[in-house]
């Protein structure tokens, strides 16, 4: 493993370093990150990146394949757009963490912020800790599992996807419903929660889409006699 | 005077309040705004005379070579007219449609724009320069997409239905569409009218460094507001870090969208102009960031005035559909029976019947295109634009269109006059100037 210590980088340096190694097929860890903004962005091949500081916003977004291990907190958007691969940070992820997220893993080690999986179309982000307001807002795909609670409008608008709740639920989103999740969806969860080495009984609330805001229910003479 | 009929109560107001009276929810629709305001038929250009020299058109050359994102990117968008095709979504417009649309962009060297929900392949082989946009929904966003545009453009609104999102009625969700953008098949679908990942400006610029890392920094980064509250928002955007920032105004078109929306709100594309120059002009960016006016640009004309006022490019949507052959009968066609309005009064987009194959996912109704026939006429429609612009550039003595400034034009009403900061003819006065 090859590291890169990011204290006198700019992010454009750091990145172009960064995208070097991985081209080279080099595992990176970076270190002293301080925090920065857009770290680790736009890569679309397998590979491994360590990062042992705390990320802003953006970090680990837009990546297909990558394997991202983070040993600290993010800012806003972690994971945005993943396509496939693993991102893991071992503690909190501000607002909007896997944000249209199509597919991979995104696991936070404590809390999340804001609309945690907001416009979600895949893949599956497991929050350890508590998720904020918002939580799922017009998820369409995929699936959320949040050990800890959730605030207000959970689930709001979604189309389709799952979100698991293994807290208490401050409150539903506008078309969100509670349905019971089936012995395989537990189990399944459970098989996610042991790979992320997480120990403990939930009582899972399984949260989908009461599909009521699909259609316009009505259509105007035009619209019925050309439809 | 009193009329034979209510001014307010006209037989359009009251069949409106009885159509919603018996839908119990807002109207939709496709086009453009039905409004009746200021727009550049309300300015004319002051060609020479004694004071300058005309160019001569067989013989002297006009430039219109247009270069968009220098700022930053070390590949700006080099665009062979100041004019491209807007973005407009596959979904909202056939396969068939926006394989034209790239290839008639290609075929006179000019960019077109991919539009919500996602690159389509067929568009992206045709159209040598694609801009890719980041819109609120990422229906279909893909990385490996993003690395393969020539510029990007981060959609805050749309001229047409500014504040909101998108629109696409359940009949144009079918099985490839609902698939790209990751949606149950069938829904009516509302885009989100806020990005999921930014919410301010000063998130926006993190936004825009994002993409430029994601990128290497070699591609253009657009901003594309929906013209209202203009002054504001174009020094937002630059300070954000735009490298070109697209005003989209009123009198853009839609697939689809309230029409409350489409005909109360945003700004005419004159005033739009103006604002967002001065903006620029105000932090010093004007010339350094590019200005591209949407919304309602039918000619060369238009095009020319939109420069001299101060854009350094003009996008179409609506005028290239139309080239396409939007609103025409075609062999095959009939707008009375399909639509139930004859071709030219069609605004139905919405309803994906659309009967020259533009608007539609009905692969009978997408075959009445064909997509190389359609990417000449659309072709030719740029091309006569472009000669339209240097013509006029040349008969008011200037070698570039680039070169047209506001001091070329006069208005020809008070309203013109105060939009566009340009004087009344017949006088030396600029109105709404103190």
């Amino acid at each position: 493993m090859v590291s890169i210590d990011a204290a006198q980088l700019s992010t454009r340096e750091l990145n172009i370093k960064l995208n070097a190694l991985v081209e080279d097929n080099q595992d990176v860890k970076i270190i002293n990150p301080r925090a920065r903004h857009n770290v680790v962005v736009g890569i679309l091949k397998k590979c491994q990146i360590t990062v042992e500081g705390s990320l802003g916003y953006y970090c680990a977004s837009l990546l297909d394949g990558p394997t991202v291990c983070i040993e600290g907190n993010s800012g806003w958007a972690l994971g945005e757009n993943l396509m496939n691969g693993v991102i893991r940070l071992s503690k909190d992820a501000g607002a909007s963490v896997g944000a249209s997220m199509r597919g991979g893993e995104i696991f936070v080690g404590r809390n999340a912020g804001a609309r945690a999986g907001i416009s979600m179309k895949g893949g599956t982000l497991i929050i350890k800790g508590n998720a904020g307001f918002l939580t799922g807002f017009m998820m369409q795909k995929g699936t959320i599992i949040v050990c800890g609670d959730v605030g207000d409008a959970v689930g709001d608008s979604m189309y389709e996807g799952v979100i698991y709740v293994g807290g208490k639920i401050t409150s539903l989103g506008n078309d969100a419903k509670i349905a019971n999740p089936t012995q395989t969806e537990l189990s399944v969860i459970d098989k996610k929660l042991k790979k992320n080495n997480i120990a403990g009984s939930y009582k899972f609330k399984k949260i989908i889409s009461e599909k009521k805001l699909y259609h316009f229910d009505k259509l105007e003479r035009l619209e019925k006699s050309a439809i | 005077m009193v009329r034979r009929t209510s001014q307010i109560f006209s037989p359009w107001v009251i069949q409106d309040i009885h159509a919603k009276s018996d839908l119990g929810r807002y109207r939709i629709r496709g086009f453009s705004s039905f409004q009746d305001v200021t727009h550049f038929d309300d300015l004319t250009f002051l060609s020479t005379g004694l004071t300058r020299f005309p160019l001569e058109g067989y013989k002297e050359q006009c430039n219109t070579q247009t270069v968009i994102g220098s700022l930053n990117a070390k590949n700006p968008l080099i665009l062979d007219t100041p004019i491209y095709i807007t973005g407009m979504s596959y979904g909202a417009l056939s396969v068939n449609a926006k394989t034209a649309l790239g290839k008639a962009a290609s075929l006179v060297g000019t960019a077109s724009c991919t539009g919500d929900g996602g690159m389509l392949p067929s568009e992206r082989k045709a159209s040598n320069k694609l801009i890719y946009q980041v819109l609120p929904s990422r229906y279909g966003f893909n990385p490996h997409h993003l690395k393969k545009a020539q510029a990007i453009e981060i959609v805050v609104g749309q001229g047409a239905k500014p504040g909101t999102g998108g629109m696409l009625m359940g009949i144009k969700v079918l099985d490839n569409i609902s698939e790209m953008r990751d949606l149950p098949k069938g829904i009516d679908q509302r885009s989100p009218a806020r990005h999921p990942d930014w919410l301010g400006p000063d998130d926006l610029a993190m936004k825009i460094e994002q993409l430029r890392e994601a990128t290497n920094w070699t591609v253009p980064i657009h901003v594309k507001l929906g013209a209202c509250r203009v002054s504001d928002d174009v020094k937002l955007a630059a300070k954000a870090g735009a490298d070109a920032i697209v005003v989209d105004s009123m009198l853009a078109g839609t697939g689809a969208s309230s029409e409350i929306l489409l005909d109360h709100s945003g700004i005419p594309t004159v005033p739009a102009i103006v604002l967002a120059r001065e903006a620029l002009r105000e932090i010093g960016l004007n010339g350094k960031v590019h200005l591209i006016a949407s919304g309602g640009i039918r000619s060369g004309a238009d095009a020319a005035k939109a420069l001299a006022l101060g854009a350094d490019a003009v996008a179409i949507g609506l005028s290239a559909l139309i080239a396409l052959n939007c609103n025409r009968e075609i062999p095959g066609s009939n707008f009375m029976k399909e639509m139930g309005v004859p071709a030219g009064e069609c605004s139905h987009c919405h309803t994906g019947k659309c009967p020259v194959g533009i608007a539609t996912q009905d692969e009978n109704l997408t075959k009445r295109l064909d997509p190389d026939e359609g990417a000449e006429r659309v072709a030719n429609f740029l091309n006569a634009m472009t000669m339209e612009m240097s013509l006029l550039t040349r008969s008011l003595g200037k070698g570039d269109v680039h070169s047209l400034e506001p001091e070329d034009l006069a208005a020809l009403t008070i309203e013109a006059s105060a939009m566009a900061q340009v004087p009344l003819v017949g006088t030396n006065k600029i109105f709404g100037q103190s």
